[in-house]
């Protein structure tokens, strides 16, 4: 919302303000690891990923880590899953196979280091039905999805966005704390272009409260709509950055006319 | 201890010098033509160096021996007043001052400016005549006190086109805004690019840079001290003025002559007709206006009593067709009571109401409903001054203020309960002596005694453990006083005097902060959050020493000063990393994270007040720090709105009797900003990474304001006026946002994308009086 509100100041102003690309000069940073990747309820393998960080002013190529380590236990059956790294960077489970209400650790050791983290994967709720209405703010259309949250606090939902077959890259989050228990109607404002005969596809996501803050964090870091600009809060422990997360999906799809 | 020992001792020897047979010269010094009081208007007894200024009602008294005197008054751009009185009884003076006229004939012969900048021992004060500056460029051509207080040494705007200001390296909330005593807590309109301040209702702006009198309190850094006219009490004008985004109106007149005046002034902008000219229809329909209202009326009841009633009510809003609308405005009301008890004793009386809130109502398909935010003071003040002897006037008082602020009365579908209401007293007793001490040396010392009640009700306090995380809630009953903070907040001043037109300055003093504001935004906004201090916010104190050397030149014609200053903050706020300051259900404690502060500079500034061409030069070098646990691990850093250099040049050229010229640049460092070191990789998007707090500094900021008035042909009392302005005239691109992100024309890329307001900004308005 507040967003919105300093988009329309910005309309207002438009005819005033103008936008260029700035030389800042930034200072070197040391490489820091990166961990990414989900465990779900859908049939694996799963895959984690490891890359390192990079300086700002470089290109886009996060160099892939290889050589770690790397473990997946399902705590609630006590089974450890060794990962093969299968691409430089890549990690791939065997065996596992994600199971909702199930605790995984992930453990990842590289050289001297060590980090870890800890997912629980939620009950899944179904996605019951999506419909498009044009956007409120701007003349795009927008996605709604319809499911229903369970009584009980402490529901998180992450969705993705798909049409036809572009990612949209805002990130959809909804939780219970307000409207517990009840029909949610989660308006997802896109920006892509929707043509008739377009196939629309959300995914919808039950993630756990530190995975839930995380893309949070990470929305706001991305927006910079927080009182002081920061990293995103990362479930990894040990002092890598990225995610660890056991996710249920439910996805529809269909055909915009 | 040792502290009140110093007071006492003093006290005593200002009183040892009485003993001779005393009469008083008390009185008002008034506007001739408006019957204005004249606030600061120096009266001074020639051939002595005995004299005094003038209060905030413009009023004064000196006490001196049987004899025969010439009294002489003086305010800057008002012809000098002279009066022989033979001093046998008490005796009441009713001085008119005359204003200068506005042809240039009278310019040259007027009477020279007075010393007072280099005898008073106040320092880190700076007057703004608000009739002197009307010619001054600005933003979209609306005259603004707010903008002009900007300029001054050692205050830094808070950024492009904002009302919002630092002073001496103190966050934007350590202002305190008066309007007729009143508290404005949001003294901005239009997401801060204008002013509450309708300048044709201003009569005065006083601003005291962290060494303000015993009577101010509750701000850490500056009082900005704004007075109302009080209205024409000799005959009916009208003045108004039609500009690009707003049209004003100011009527004012005697109820009796003499005796009584009134003042309504009103203001509304019309940017949003620009809005419907629009194609796309999702603009069209949306809002964004605001309007205000200032109204005085003050009678003189007796020879000894007068009371004024003075009001403000300003409301804005900002609408997006029917899905979203935020309104949010100030209310206050003043009712003072004047009473001479003799002519050594003043008293003022002040029962204050001060409003400022905020509405917002949401329609979506999720969610529908509005929450209203509010903050509410009952104010009750009691001021005296004792005009002892020649050497000695004394002020005390006290203040007592209700706060009551309810972050959100949400009523919604689907429902979220309200937030907790905090309940809270602010008190205080201060005493202070503006003493004499000898011929050269000018003291004024002081004390104040602040004390702040923390009240049950349906306040949540928290405990919360070395993580910031909530481990237990208390709630009390309301009534339940759950916590005192006392503070002993002492200010002296000193100036020494060296020879006729330099003089030396000292000062120290202490100010204790109850109420702090809380922000996501860089910039001002109007629903940020103000909150009372409770067991874990605690009051922010500050002491602050400056020394100054002030030396006025030809005459005083030139005011020059140079003064330095060191101010050392405890229990300043910082927000942990991913904070989300709203109004919501979400205390805000564990998202909070203190530490100590400290802001030292050195302010230059030179100021021609009289002739053809008038205005200043100020620079001032500072470096503000913090220190907070848990941020950049636990080093000093810069503060957000921490600059190394900030310079300000102001001039104004009469040219003719027609044209008057006028042009402002201003340059500054850029803020301390957080930029990334790095980047990574989620979910195949490049995510900034950031190794440390306000490590980086933005660009730096500079741009000139050109301006021109010219006074069109007078018809009987008809007087009108143009008045041109360009606002940034050469288009400086100044960064407003930097955002980093990734090329949209090379994804491989990323690079910092400045966005920039205002560049060539033109208005023209009109202005008129009859």
């Amino acid at each position: 919302m507040k967003t919105s509100v300093w988009m329309l100041v910005f309309c207002v102003i438009a005819f005033y303000s103008c936008q260029k690309v700035i030389e800042v000069e930034l200072n070197p940073s040391s490489p820091k690891y990166v961990i990414t990747g989900n465990i779900t309820d859908q049939p694996g393998p799963y895959e984690i990923k490891i890359t390192s960080s990079i300086n700002f002013d470089q290109d886009n190529n996060f160099p892939a880590v290889s050589g770690a380590k790397v473990y997946i236990t399902d705590q609630n059956a006590s089974s450890t899953d060794t990962l093969t790294e299968v691409a430089p960077g890549r990690y791939r489970t065997h065996v596992l196979k994600g199971v909702p209400r199930h605790t995984y650790k992930l453990l990842v050791i590289l050289g001297e280091e060590m980090f870890s983290s800890v997912s629980t994967m939620p009950t899944p709720q179904a996605l019951d039905s999506l419909y498009t209405k044009s956007a409120s703010f701007g003349d795009g259309t927008d996605v709604v999805a319809i499911y229903n949250d369970p009584v009980g606090l402490g529901n998180f939902y992450r969705l993705e966005l798909t049409i036809q077959d572009s990612l949209s890259q805002e990130i959809y989050l909804h939780n219970d704390k307000i409207n517990n228990g009840s029909s949610v109607n989660h308006v997802l404002n896109n920006d892509i272009d929707v043509k008739t005969g377009d196939t629309i596809t959300v995914k919808l996501q039950c993630i756990d409260a530190d995975v839930y803050d995380f893309y949070y964090t990470l929305d706001q870091a991305l927006k910079q709509n927080s009182a002081v600009i920061s990293n995103p809060k990362t479930n990894i422990l040990g002092g890598a950055m990225g995610y660890f997360c056991a996710q249920t999906i439910r996805t529809r799809s269909f055909v915009f006319r | 201890m040792n502290k009140l020992l110093i007071v006492g001792m003093l006290l005593f020897a200002s009183l040892s010098s009485i003993g001779q047979k005393m009469y008083s010269i008390s009185g008002t010094v008034i506007d001739k033509a408006t019957g204005e009081s004249l606030i600061g208007a120096t009266v001074s007894v020639e051939g002595t160096h005995d004299g005094t200024v003038t209060n905030e009602y413009g009023f004064f008294s000196i006490s001196l021996p049987a004899a025969s005197y010439t009294i002489n008054a003086s305010y800057l751009g008002y012809a000098r007043y002279s009066e022989k009185v033979l001093l046998d009884k008490d005796h009441k003076l009713k001085i008119m001052l005359a204003a200068e006229g506005n042809t240039l004939q009278e310019v040259l012969i007027n009477d020279k400016a007075k010393n007072e900048a280099v005898t008073s021992a106040q320092m880190g004060r700076e007057n703004l005549n608000v009739k002197q500056l009307a010619s001054l460029p600005v933003l979209f051509g609306e005259k603004d006190v707010m903008k002009i207080v900007q300029l001054l040494p050692g205050v830094k705007g808070a950024g492009e086109g904002s009302t919002g200001f630092y002073v001496r390296g103190g966050g934007a909330d350590q202002n305190l805004v008066l309007l007729d005593e009143a508290i404005v807590y949001n003294p901005s309109h239009l997401l801060s690019f204008f002013s509450v301040f309708n300048s044709d209702a201003i009569k005065s702006l006083t601003l005291y840079k962290g060494n303000e009198p015993a009577q101010y309190g509750g701000r850490l850094s500056s009082v900005m001290d704004v007075k109302m006219n009080d209205g024409n009490d000799q005959s009916y004008h009208a003045s108004g003025g039609i500009g690009l985004i707003a049209a004003r109106l100011n009527v004012e007149g005697p109820i009796v002559k003499s005796k009584g005046s009134f003042l309504v002034s009103a203001r509304r902008t019309y940017a949003d007709a620009f809005l419907g000219l629009s194609g796309d229809s999702t603009v069209r329909n949306n809002r964004l206006y605001f309007y205000d209202l200032n109204a005085k009326l003050n009678y003189k009841i007796t020879d000894r009593d007068r009371i004024y009633l003075s009001g403000y009510y300003g409301k804005d809003i900002l609408s997006f067709g029917d899905v979203l609308s935020i309104d949010w405005g100030n209310a206050t009301a003043t009712l003072r009571w004047n009473h001479i008890f003799n002519p050594k004793l003043f008293s003022n009386t002040s029962l204050i109401y001060s409003d400022y809130r905020y509405k917002v109502k949401v329609n979506t398909a999720g969610v529908n409903g509005n929450m209203l935010s509010s903050i509410k003071d009952w104010n009750f003040k009691q001021g005296f001054d004792y005009y002892l002897n020649t050497n000695n006037s004394w002020h005390f008082g006290f203040n007592a203020i209700h706060h009551s602020i309810a972050p959100g009365i949400i009523s919604s579908s689907p429902a979220v309960s309200d937030t907790a209401n905090s309940q809270t007293w602010e008190n205080a007793v201060y005493i202070s002596d503006s003493w004499k001490a000898t011929k050269r040396l000018n003291i004024d010392i002081g004390v104040r005694l602040s004390a702040f009640l923390v009240l049950g009700g349906n306040s949540k306090f928290y405990t919360l453990d070395d993580n910031r995380q909530i481990v237990d809630t208390l709630q009390f009953p309301s009534g339940h006083v759950f916590k005192t903070y006392v503070n002993f907040e002492p200010r002296i001043s000193a100036s020494y005097q060296l020879g006729n037109s330099s003089s030396i300055k000292a000062a120290y003093a202490r100010n204790a902060q109850y109420l702090h504001l809380y922000s996501n935004f860089i910039t001002s906004n109007p629903i940020d959050k103000w909150v009372a201090t409770n067991n874990i916010i605690e009051p922010t104190v500050a002491d602050q020493i400056s020394l100054g050397f002030f030396r006025n030149l030809k005459e005083n014609t030139y005011e020059s000063s140079v003064e330095t200053y060191y101010k050392a903050m405890h229990n300043v706020a910082d927000y942990k990393d991913n904070a989300q300051i709203l109004n919501s259900n979400e205390p805000i404690e564990p998202q909070l994270l203190f530490g100590q502060g400290r802001a030292y500079g050195i302010e230059f500034s030179m100021k021609k007040n009289e002739g053809r061409l008038t205005g200043w030069l100020s620079y001032t070098l500072s470096r503000t720090e913090l220190r907070i646990n848990g941020v950049n691990d636990n080093k000093w850093y810069p503060a957000t709105q921490d600059r190394t250099h900030d310079l300000s040049l102001v001039g104004m050229y009469k040219v003719s009797r027609k044209w008057t010229v006028s042009a402002d640049f201003v340059y500054y460092t850029g803020n301390a900003a957080t930029f990334p070191s790095g980047k990574y990789e989620i979910d195949n998007q490049a995510i900034p990474y950031y190794t440390g707090r306000n490590q980086y500094r933005r660009p730096a900021y500079h741009r000139l304001d050109v301006g021109a008035t010219v006074k069109l042909k007078e018809r009987k009392r008809f007087s009108p006026e143009l008045s041109f302005s360009i606002y940034n005239a050469y288009g400086r691109q100044n960064p407003y946002v930097i955002t980093f992100q990734t090329d949209p024309d090379d994804p491989t890329k990323t690079q910092a994308l400045q966005t920039s307001l205002f560049r060539w900004v033109p208005s023209i308005s009109y202005n008129f009086k009859f």
